[in-house]
């Protein structure tokens, strides 16, 4: 660079901060968003992995996770279990009154079996999991951040990710499996209870020959698959909303509804990504050759 | 019974009240046990409802302001996931897993028929309702517990505002008319969802699904569709805005009183969207047939 050029040393350069022009503000308005998404999807990823790197020394922990896992039985598992009971009727209302506008009511057990395990039981536990459990973390964990006591936690030398966050991870993975049993066994008792007795258009022999038949193991493993990983990305958005919550009560409101949001999202991407890495457009089912 | 109510108010000390003249941080709120405590606020809910109602038709009208920017509120919030929500999710459960019961039928070419069920009369509403409720109706929940708990609402109430007049009539009839003006858009954005899967996984035509849809979609199961979603809209009104009315306890109450607040609302919109539809089945039979 020529000497010429440069500015003179006492003579401080002033630029003038320039208002960015309307095609940049234009262009700014679509990458913004899409900036600020990304920004927070790396933010929650990073938090969940911390939060999975820390599981092996929440052993320490394992009172307050039995605590947790406590809580999750008397507190969630009702609300959870009752709704799948809700969508339960729902699925079998529909698998009537489908399959007989097709002319195949004696094959309502073909949607009354595929409803719960592709779709409706994973779809309904995330969702419940995001309002019930996934709130109710935000909730509690953001009051801690706003009372300070996970900054006093951590000068009291204990690891508020290992204390808060990987207890109540691990217990929510521990809970899941019996939760999830139970729930698809309630789906199953409400379908049976519109199917059977409130229609009851088809015989039982029909009915239960044709479900049961299109009902398979390895579809119920990768439906627990489907419900723990959504229900893992869902628990730890949420923590990872109240863990950063500031701003007063007002903060803790608006972190619990925009985890919320969160919640819903990915409830759809992951519900329906794993439709199709599970089971993909091969419907996989026992009729013709 | 007399001597029950006998005033010895000299001899205790006031709650809180510790004797050295210092003061005790206040319990935690304790409500009534939980079968009178649901039936509580089951009735505080109706008592909201009731409110609303009989302010909303007595003047002075002037919460038109706030109604249009409620109105506003729920578009800006809603409109994104709900658009991204339904179509994700009616591409992937009816079109997809939807079309392999088809499949199995080897009827994928009725897919249209099937939109008719799945989109107007299940997907669409409930999708509906249960974002309106975590997007819109959160928010709402928060921003009036947040009032509640800085004690802004008692403020107001003492100037001699009518709270249930600028407060809860606007956000009762903006989420009531969001509801419904979303559930046509978000039943058009599902058809879409399912036609993209109807094109591209089944390889079938869109003039099929579109004339077997057009075909099957008749007035009473539009009507239905919008009395439910007008419903649910309401439903999840006047939860949000009772729980949010009656948070308490801090940033923690207002955390607990949003958490409250929509899982209250997605029971109450599957458990209405199931006896609605049974209704709709048994009272109108063509539904149930195809054509």
């Amino acid at each position: 660079m020529e000497a010429g050029v440069q500015p003179s040393p006492y003579e401080p350069r002033r630029r003038r901060p320039t208002r960015p022009s309307g095609l940049e503000r234009f262009a700014n308005g679509f990458v913004d968003p899409v900036r600020n998404i990304l920004v927070e999807a790396g933010q929650i990823a990073a938090f969940g992995f911390r939060a999975i790197i820390e599981l092996p020394g929440v052993l320490r922990y394992s009172a307050e996770m039995l605590r947790q896992v406590a809580l999750l039985i008397t507190g969630s598992a009702l609300v959870l279990w009752a709704m799948q009971f809700t969508f339960g009727l729902t699925c079998g209302n529909e698998s009537v009154y489908v399959l007989r506008g097709y002319g195949a009511s004696s094959y309502a057990g073909v949607f009354s079996a595929l409803c719960p395990i592709r779709e409706a039981t994973p779809f309904m536990f995330a969702y419940m999991v995001g309002a019930k459990i996934g709130c109710g973390y935000v909730a509690e964990i953001g009051s801690m951040r706003i009372n300070e006591e996970i900054d006093a936690m951590e000068s009291l030398g204990l690891n508020p990710m290992r204390y808060l966050i990987g207890t109540r991870l691990l217990a929510n993975i521990l809970v899941s499996l019996p939760i999830f049993v139970v729930g698809l066994v309630l789906f199953y008792v409400g379908e049976v209870f519109v199917i059977l007795f409130q229609i009851g258009e088809i015989s039982r022999g029909a009915w239960e020959s044709v479900h049961w038949a299109f009902t398979d193991g390895p579809s119920i493993i990768f439906s627990y698959l489907k419900t723990l990983v959504m229900w893992i990305a869902i628990v730890i958005a949420s923590m990872y909303y109240g863990y950063t919550a500031r701003g007063g009560p007002v903060g803790v409101g608006e972190a619990t509804a925009r985890s919320m949001v969160v919640a819903l999202m990915l409830t759809m991407v992951l519900n329906e990504g794993f439709t199709f890495f599970f089971w993909g457009v091969d419907p996989k089912l026992p009729v013709g050759g | 019974m007399a001597t029950a109510t006998g005033t010895n108010a000299g001899a205790t000390v006031e709650r809180g009240q510790l004797p050295g003249g210092l003061t005790r941080p206040p319990a935690p709120p304790k409500g009534l046990p939980a079968p009178l405590g649901w039936i509580e606020q089951l009735t505080g809910m109706t008592l909201l409802t009731l409110q609303t109602m009989r302010a909303a038709v007595s003047p002075p009208y002037n919460w038109g302001g706030e109604f249009i920017e409620q109105c506003w509120l729920v578009t800006k919030r809603a409109f994104i996931p709900l658009m991204f929500c339904t179509l994700v999710f009616s591409y992937g459960a009816p079109g997809v897993t939807g079309g392999s019961i088809l499949a199995t039928l080897a009827t994928t070419d009725r897919l249209g028929a099937f939109a008719v069920m799945a989109s107007v009369r299940e997907l669409a509403t409930w999708i509906n309702g249960m974002v309106i409720a975590g997007v819109a109706g959160t928010a709402i929940c928060a921003d009036l517990g947040a009032r509640k708990v800085r004690d802004e609402l008692d403020a107001l109430a003492v100037l001699g505002t009518d709270l249930i007049k600028t407060l809860i009539v606007p956000r009762f009839f903006a989420l009531g008319l969001m509801t419904v003006v979303f559930n046509y858009w978000n039943t058009a954005i599902s058809l879409v969802g399912q036609l993209i899967a109807n094109m591209t996984v089944w390889q079938e035509s869109a003039a099929g699904y579109l004339s077997t849809f057009s075909s099957n979609f008749t007035i009473a199961e539009v009507a239905f569709n919008t009395l439910k979603v007008l419903t649910f809209g309401f439903i999840i009104a006047v939860v949000c805005c009772y729980k949010g009315m009656n948070a308490k306890g801090g940033a923690a109450g207002v955390g607990r009183a949003v958490n409250q607040a929509v899982v209250v609302s997605f029971c109450a919109v599957y458990v209405y969207n199931y006896l609605l539809n049974s209704l709709l089945l048994g009272a109108f039979p063509e539904t149930s047939t195809l054509r």
